[in-house]
C-alpha cells in the first residue's frame, strides 16, 4: 500500500511530462486521456483499499479511510476535467500563451494541479500538508486565468494574492506548533506529523492560537465565509473542467486538512469554530442563491453553502453527522462536476451565459443543469438529502437543536433559490437558437455517469451510518 | 537589532512611492533575516540557499519585472502615507497585543515577526500596484522566517526549502501575472481590476 500511495501523485506529475512530450495538439490531448486513465486508476486502487480498511503510516504516508474517499473524489473529479478538456481547449478560442504553447501549458498546470491534490489526503505531516496546499495555488492560478481575459486575470490575481496571504497566517500558526513542540523536545518535522502532534501534550493558550491562525487561513483556501471573495469570481472565469476541479476536488480536499487538524490538536473551542464557519457559509451563500447570477457563479456560491454543510457537520461530529459529511464529499463532487461539464455546451451555444442568467437551455444541456441543481439543492433521491438529513440528526443528537434549526432555513432557503434558477432555465425563452448541429454526446455520456453515480451513493448511503468506514474515523 | 530592521524595512514599503525602492527594501529585509538564520542552529547550506533565493534571485527578478512594466506615471494610492502606516501600525500593535509569549526565548523577535506577518498583509492591502502587492506577500513570509529563526532547535530543512520553493512558484506565477495584467490595463493599478462583483 505504501508503494502505491507513493505512485499516486508521481504517476500524475509523469502524465503531465507526457502531455508536455507531445508535438501536436492531438498527441496531447492523446496523451492526455491515457496519462488521465491511467492516473485515476492508480488512485482508486489506492482509494479503494483505504475505504476497505487498509491503512499506511510512516513518517512521510498517512492512509486512512477518510484518506481514501478524498482521494477516490480527487480520482474521479480529475479524470472527468482531464477528459473533457480537450474539448474546451478546441472551442475556447484566446488563451493568455501563444498558440503554440497553449496546450502544453494547460496540460502542465493540470496535472499538477491534480499530482498535488493527490498528495494532500495521504501526507503524514502538517507541514508537508501545508507545502503541498501552497503548491496547488501556483497551478491553479495560471488555470483560472488561462482565458487571459480581463475578468479571468482579475479572478486569477485575487485567487493568487488571498489565498497566499491566508495559507501564510495557516503558516504561522504552524510555526507557533513548532516552537511548542520544541519547547516540549521534540525537534524537525517529525515533530509536526499527525500522530506527534495527537500525542503531544501541547500548551493550551499557544495550542488554540496556533488552532485559530491554521483553521482561519486554510478557511481563505476553502472559501468559508467570511473570507471567500475569490471563490465565485475564480470559479466563475476558470474554465470548466478547472471549475470543477475547484469546487469538486481542492475545496473539501483543505477541508480535510483543517479536519485532521482540528482532531490532532483538539482545542475546546473546536467544535465552535467549525459551526461558526459552516453557519456564517450557509447563511451568507442564501442571497446570492436567490439572484438572478450567472451560471457558473451560481454553482460557486452553492459551493460556499456546501463547504458550509461539511464545515458544520465536522463541529457536530458523531457517527450520524460523520457519516453525513463522508456522504456530502462525494454527492457535492459529482454533482458539482456535472453542473460545471455542462457549462461547456452551454457557454458553446449562448456565450452571453458566461455574464447572464440561465435562459431556454436546450435539451441535453438542460438535463445535465437539472440533474446537477436538484441534486445540489437537496431535493430526494439525491444523496445530498441524506446526508443533510444525516448531519441534521446528527446536530439533534448532540443537542445543537438551535444550530439545526438555523442551518434548516438556510438549507431551504438555498433549495428554493437553486429551484427558482432551474426553472428560469428550463422554461424561458432561449436568448439564441444554435445556428448548426452540434454534438451533445459528451455531456451525455457524463450526465449518465454522474447522474448513475449519484443514485448509487443515495443508494450506499444507507449502510454508512454505523460502518467500518464511518466507525474508523470518530 | 534584526527583528527591529526587518520590522523598519516592512514599513517603509508601505509608503515609499517608487517600485524600486520598495523591492530594494525587502531586499535588504530577507538579507538581514536570511544573515540572521546564519547565526542560529540550523543547516548552513540551507541558510545560504534560502538568502541568494530570497535576497538575490527574488528581487532580481522583480526588478527585471519592473523593467518590462513601466508605468506611464506613479499609481495614486487610495489613502495618504501617514494613513497607511497608521492602520497598519495599530493592526500590527492589536496583533501583538493577542499574541502570548510563544516560548522561542526572545520575545522581541516573536513580536516583530508577527507584526511584519500583519504589515505584509497591509501592504496588499493598501497598495494598488499589482508589484507591491507581490512585495506585501514576500514580506509577510519573510515575517514567519524571522518567527522560524527562532524556532529552538531550527525549523526542519525540509520545511524551510520547501516554503522557499513555494515562495518561488508564487512569486514567478505573480511576476507572469503582473505582467500580463500591465499588457491588459497599460498598467498595474489593481485598483482597475474590479469588475467581477455581484
Amino acid at each position: 500500500m505504501t508503494e502505491l500511495a507513493v505512485a499516486t501523485p508521481l504517476v500524475a506529475l509523469a502524465g503531465g511530462a507526457l502531455t508536455a512530450l507531445a508535438r501536436t495538439p492531438r498527441e496531447a490531448d492523446h496523451a492526455n486521456v491515457l496519462a488521465a486513465i491511467v492516473t485515476a486508476l492508480v488512485a482508486l486502487a489506492l482509494a479503494v483499499a483505504a475505504i476497505a480498511g487498509e491503512t499506511a503510516s510512516t513518517r512521510w504516508l498517512y492512509v486512512d479511510a477518510a484518506s481514501g474517499v478524498f482521494l477516490a473524489v480527487i480520482a474521479v473529479v480529475g479524470l472527468c476535467s482531464a477528459l473533457v478538456s480537450p474539448i474546451y481547449l478546441r472551442t475556447s478560442g484566446r488563451s493568455w500563451f501563444t498558440a503554440a504553447r497553449s496546450r502544453r501549458a494547460y496540460y502542465a498546470a493540470l496535472y499538477a494541479f491534480w499530482a498535488a491534490l493527490l498528495a494532500i489526503p495521504i501526507s503524514a505531516n502538517l507541514a508537508v500538508v501545508w507545502l503541498v496546499v501552497e503548491a496547488t495555488t501556483g497551478a491553479s492560478a495560471l488555470l483560472v486565468s488561462f482565458s487571459g481575459r480581463r475578468e479571468a486575470l482579475e479572478a486569477g490575481w485575487k485567487y493568487l494574492v488571498l489565498t497566499t496571504l491566508g495559507l501564510s497566517v495557516a503558516l504561522l500558526g504552524i510555526v507557533i506548533l513548532a516552537i511548542a513542540q520544541a519547547g516540549l523536545g521534540a525537534h524537525g518535522l517529525h515533530a509536526l506529523g499527525w500522530d506527534a502532534l495527537t500525542a503531544a501534550p501541547l500548551p493550551e493558550e499557544e495550542t488554540l492560537l496556533a488552532f485559530v491562525l491554521i483553521t482561519a487561513g486554510l478557511a481563505t483556501k476553502i472559501g468559508w465565509a467570511p473570507v471567500h471573495n475569490w471563490l465565485p469570481d475564480a470559479h466563475s472565469e476558470a474554465p470548466a473542467p478547472i471549475s470543477a476541479l475547484l469546487s469538486a476536488a481542492l475545496l473539501p480536499t483543505v477541508v480535510l486538512v483543517a479536519w485532521r487538524v482540528k482532531d490532532a490538536l483538539a482545542p475546546p473551542a473546536a467544535d465552535a469554530v467549525f459551526i461558526g464557519f459552516g453557519l456564517a457559509s450557509m447563511l451568507i451563500a442564501v442571497p446570492f442563491l436567490w439572484r438572478s447570477l450567472p451560471f457558473k457563479r451560481l454553482l460557486a456560491y452553492s459551493s460556499l453553502e456546501h463547504m458550509g454543510v461539511i464545515a458544520l457537520g465536522l463541529g457536530i461530529g458523531g457517527r450520524l453527522a460523520i457519516a453525513g459529511v463522508l456522504l456530502h464529499v462525494c454527492g457535492h463532487a459529482l454533482a458539482k462536476a456535472l453542473g460545471f461539464y455542462a457549462a461547456l455546451p452551454l457557454l458553446r451555444a449562448d456565450p452571453d451565459a458566461a455574464s447572464q442568467p440561465l435562459a431556454g437551455v436546450a435539451a441535453p444541456t438542460a438535463t445535465a443543469i437539472g440533474i446537477s441543481l436538484v441534486a445540489l439543492s437537496g431535493l430526494p433521491p439525491s444523496p445530498l438529502f441524506v446526508s443533510e438529513l444525516l448531519i441534521a440528526l446528527g446536530g439533534i443528537e448532540a443537542g445543537e437543536t438551535a444550530v439545526v434549526a438555523v442551518a434548516i432555513v438556510a438549507l431551504a432557503l438555498g433549495f428554493l433559490g437553486l429551484l427558482h434558477a432551474l426553472l428560469t432555465g428550463l422554461l424561458d425563452e432561449p436568448r439564441r437558437r444554435s445556428r448548426r448541429h452540434r454534438s451533445y454526446r459528451p455531456i451525455i455520456a457524463l450526465t449518465c455517469t454522474l447522474g448513475g453515480g449519484l443514485l448509487a451513493l443515495t443508494a450506499a448511503s444507507a449502510l454508512l451510518p454505523g460502518s467500518a468506514l464511518v466507525e474508523g474515523l470518530l | 537589532m534584526t527583528a527591529t530592521l526587518a520590522l523598519v524595512f516592512g514599513l517603509a514599503v508601505l509608503v515609499v512611492r517608487r517600485r524600486s525602492l520598495a523591492i530594494a527594501l525587502v531586499g535588504a529585509q530577507s538579507l538581514a533575516i536570511g544573515v540572521a538564520a546564519f547565526g542560529h542552529d540550523g543547516e548552513l547550506v540551507v541558510a545560504g540557499i534560502v538568502l541568494a533565493v530570497k535576497a538575490v534571485a527574488l528581487p532580481a527578478l522583480l526588478l527585471a519585472v519592473m523593467r518590462r512594466t513601466r508605468e506611464p506615471r506613479l499609481v495614486a494610492a487610495a489613502a495618504g502615507p501617514l494613513v497607511r502606516l497608521a492602520g497598519a501600525g495599530a493592526a500590527a500593535g492589536l496583533a501583538v497585543a493577542f499574541t502570548p509569549d510563544l516560548g522561542t526565548g526572545d520575545l522581541h523577535a516573536e513580536r516583530a515577526a508577527v507584526a511584519l506577518v500583519v504589515v505584509g498583509i497591509a501592504i496588499v492591502v493598501a497598495r494598488r500596484p499589482a508589484l507591491f502587492q507581490l512585495l506585501g506577500l514576500i514580506v509577510a513570509e519573510n515575517g514567519l522566517s524571522l518567527l522560524a529563526v527562532s524556532v529552538p532547535g531550527g525549523l526542519s530543512y525540509v520545511i524551510e526549502l520547501g516554503a522557499l520553493l513555494d515562495l518561488a512558484l508564487v512569486v514567478v506565477v505573480a511576476s507572469f501575472f503582473t505582467r500580463r495584467i500591465h499588457m491588459e490595463l497599460g498598467t498595474g493599478d489593481t485598483d482597475l481590476l474590479r469588475t467581477l462583483r455581484d
